[in-house]
């Protein structure tokens, strides 16, 4: 029933008709003649993360072809950035992947400190780390409850979002805004944490290790329907993965160790310890289990964060105006949906001559083309989930 | 005053006043029913429902109505429209009429027919009819997927639902709902659901299938086929088909309630109200729409071949075989005393 037990092109033009319409042509019937439905889902889909548009073409429930169609959501963040000063990318990076907002802030900033090629203080990128991984929580909880919603269950999404909104209570102490941050600053960060908020981080962070067992891992894992639902579901090799160039949960679920953090260190991820999470079945379940794993190591780090923070700065000493040299900048960080990378090009101006974006939701689509036909309709939604993109990523 | 009763006590009449007495009480129970899934999925999920309209938030159902009057009815172009329009119809009336053999309590049955089961089965099957004009009348894809697993999910699973009733008319040796009521006694043991506990799984999991819910609403799948067969629907066509969703809902409660756990029958002895026996019916149909709420916001959703799955691998194998067994037992006893 699928593409590639059809007859081929040649041997089916011989049994039907000329093809008059696209739903003619011979690739569309399966080997009874039986034609099959094409179908658009989304861009207005509750469950396409955003504005992603998938052509379908379904023989019955079996998806027989999925290409994603992108572009619903493009800013022009690329050509922006080159019209903008230095600081004033920062705010743009913010609305890129608008669930690690910090990442990508993060990522952009060490690709521009690397072109001026200077030190950070400690201090500032403790915070910065602290932030990242807070943001990291405030990512993959929504995220798992998201997969929950796209397979019907609908109340693990009002939990999840209950811990986002604690997080973002504290990006509102730390940084002032909920969600456009603007606050990873080159140098630095925007100010120090205010004096109350490393406490209520901590008793943030051992509430939700407390209750993270009974609200994420017993009330999914527990249940019978969301197994049958997700294992086997999406599947996807080793070699697969990474030959796609995925990174973040959809490659390590696959039992590929590759994280950022670990692997091409910055900031002050050398001085933490935690464990790469990975899983060797590679399909959504797979997937559920390295996003709960992560979750529980950044809670990790953020301790160790708290423990360790160093006092003193949080700007490093850096001129009104940012005018690096002729030359090329790159930073690359762990974002929660994978490797977000940034290079920045400058003429020796006070505006990038150029900046591009490498974000994890753009890449890792690829997978829905790959891995989706063969399954039935209903399973789009958990390999969605898997992927688990973020509509202003790939469309930047 | 006594005239005017024995009047209404006259075929025509009585007919239209209990016809009445049923949409009055069956479009009620969908708004109080509305209200309530809203205010239960609201304490499951950790906030309040709806609290704005009227003490409490009670006048919110009359509000919803209101919306849903003033709103245009929009079919789209290409649509069927006879078939389109007469879906929601197809889909309300046989939700509703078969309210008209439910006993409330002992003397509070409209139609008192000795054939009620079988009228609840043919009944309901027609619901099935009214999801594929519905899908079929839109002329959308993904309408027509929502009827397609509509009609299959319904048809399939009244094999099940058929099968666990035949353990009801074993042991009652009736099909009217009267008399199997009467037949289980006022005890809470002699019920049905304890002799016939697997059937009483089977017809709860199978209903739950035939009203389309959680986790067995495919037809609607709202993250995937968006709303399925109802998704071209708006306004008042919108609202009846939520009405007959909602009616059906309450009618296999009261029907699980009748025929599994004693319909008006009190649980103990002593509990008996006489003439308000009819508030133990009222508790027990409302317990099991509790149930069917507190599941469709805690589950997930099956997909297509994991239902067909649990319905033909499963349920029907169970109940065959445990109809077996209360065969066996029946006869058995029936020879030793």
């Amino acid at each position: 029933m699928l593409g590639e037990q059809r007859p081929t092109e040649e041997e089916a033009s011989a049994l039907t008709e000329p093809a008059t319409s696209r739903l003619m042509r011979p690739d569309v019937r399966d080997e009874f003649g039986l034609e099959t439905i094409d179908m658009n889902m989304g861009p207005q889909h509750p469950a396409m993360h955003g504005l992603l548009r998938l052509i379908l073409e379904l023989d019955g429930e079996t998806v027989v072809r999925c290409d994603p169609v992108m572009g619903y959501l493009h800013r022009c963040q690329e050509k922006i950035a080159e019209n903008r000063m230095y600081p004033a990318v920062i705010p743009m990076t913010d609305r890129l992947d608008y669930f690690a907002n910090m990442h990508n802030e993060h990522g952009y900033v060490l690709a521009v400190e690397d072109l001026l090629d200077i030190e950070v203080p400690p201090r500032a990128e403790y915070i910065r780390v602290l932030m990242c991984e807070l943001m990291r929580l405030a990512s993959h909880i929504p995220s798992i409850g998201f997969l929950m919603l796209e397979l019907g269950a609908f109340t693990p999404i009002l939990y999840a979002f209950r811990e986002r909104e604690r997080i973002q209570s504290i990006f509102e102490a730390v940084t002032g805004a909920r969600m456009m941050f603007h606050y990873i600053r080159i140098g630095g960060v925007k100010a120090d944490l205010p004096p109350e908020i490393p406490e209520q981080i901590w008793k943030f962070v051992e509430n939700l290790e407390k209750n993270f067992k009974g609200d994420f891992v017993d009330l999914i894992e527990g249940n019978e329907i969301f197994i049958s639902r997700t294992r086997g579901v999406g599947q996807l090799t080793q070699e697969k993965a990474v030959e796609m160039g995925l990174t973040g949960p959809p490659l390590r679920c696959t039992g590929v160790d590759f994280d950022i953090r670990i692997d091409y260190p910055y900031s002050v991820y050398p001085e933490l310890t935690f464990d790469i999470v990975t899983d060797t079945a590679g399909d959504v379940e797979a997937s559920y289990r390295v996003r709960i794993g992560e979750c529980l190591q950044s809670i990790r780090i953020i301790k160790q964060c708290l423990e360790k923070i160093p006092e003193g700065a949080v700007m490093a000493e850096l001129g009104r105006r940012i005018r690096p040299a002729e030359g090329e900048g790159f930073g690359r960080v762990e974002s929660p949906r994978g490797e977000f990378a940034v290079h920045v090009v400058s003429d020796g101006s006070d505006t990038p001559y150029r900046v591009h974006y490498r974000d994890p939701s753009f890449v890792n689509m690829q997978l829905l083309q790959e891995i989706v036909p063969g399954h039935y309709l209903p399973d789009i939604m958990p390999i969605m989930g898997l992927v688990d993109p973020v509509s202003g990523g790939w469309d930047k | 005053m006594g005239t005017v009763l024995q009047y209404l006590d006259q075929e025509p009449f009585r007919f239209l006043l209990s016809f009445g007495a049923v949409l009055f009480l069956v479009l009620n129970l969908a708004a109080v029913l509305t209200m309530a899934e809203r205010k239960v999925s609201g304490y499951i999920q950790l906030r309040y429902g709806p609290n704005r309209v009227g003490p409490r938030g009670l006048l919110q159902p009359a509000a919803d109505v209101f919306k849903l009057f003033t709103k245009e009815n929009v079919s789209p172009g290409r649509s069927d429209l006879w078939v389109f329009l007469g879906a929601p119809i197809a889909m309300f009336l046989p939700a509703a009429a078969v309210w008209l053999v439910i006993p409330f309590s002992p003397d509070a049955v409209i139609a008192n027919i000795n054939v009620a089961i079988l009228f609840f089965i043919a009944i309901t099957s027609i619901g099935a009819l009214g999801v594929v004009m519905a899908g079929y009348g839109s002329r959308s894809t993904f309408s027509l997927l929502g009827a397609l697993r509509g009609a299959a999910q319904m048809i399939s699973y009244e094999v099940p639902l058929i099968l666990s009733l035949l353990g009801v008319v074993m042991l009652s040796g009736s099909l009217s709902f009267v008399d199997v009521v009467a037949a289980q006694g006022d005890t809470f043991w002699t019920w049905y659901f304890l002799p016939l506990l697997p059937m009483f799984l089977t017809f709860y999991v199978s209903g739950i299938a035939e009203v389309k819910r959680v986790p067995f609403d495919l037809p609607e799948g709202e993250s995937e086929i968006v709303g399925g067969f109802m998704i071209e629907y708006s306004g008042m066509t919108w609202a009846l088909i939520q009405a007959a969703e909602f009616a059906s809902m309450g009618l296999m409660s009261a029907i699980t309630a009748t025929l599994f756990l004693g319909g008006w029958q009190p649980p103990l002895p002593f509990l008996d109200l006489g003439a308000f026996n009819w508030i133990w019916f009222g508790f027990k149909t409302a317990l099991i729409m509790f149930t069917f709420q507190w599941i469709r916001w805690s589950i997930p959703r099956l997909r297509m071949d994991q239902l067909m799955d649990l319905g033909w691998k499963v349920l029907v194998p169970i109940t065959l075989i445990y109809l077996l067994i209360v065969a066996a037992a029946m006869l058995i006893l029936q020879e030793v005393f």
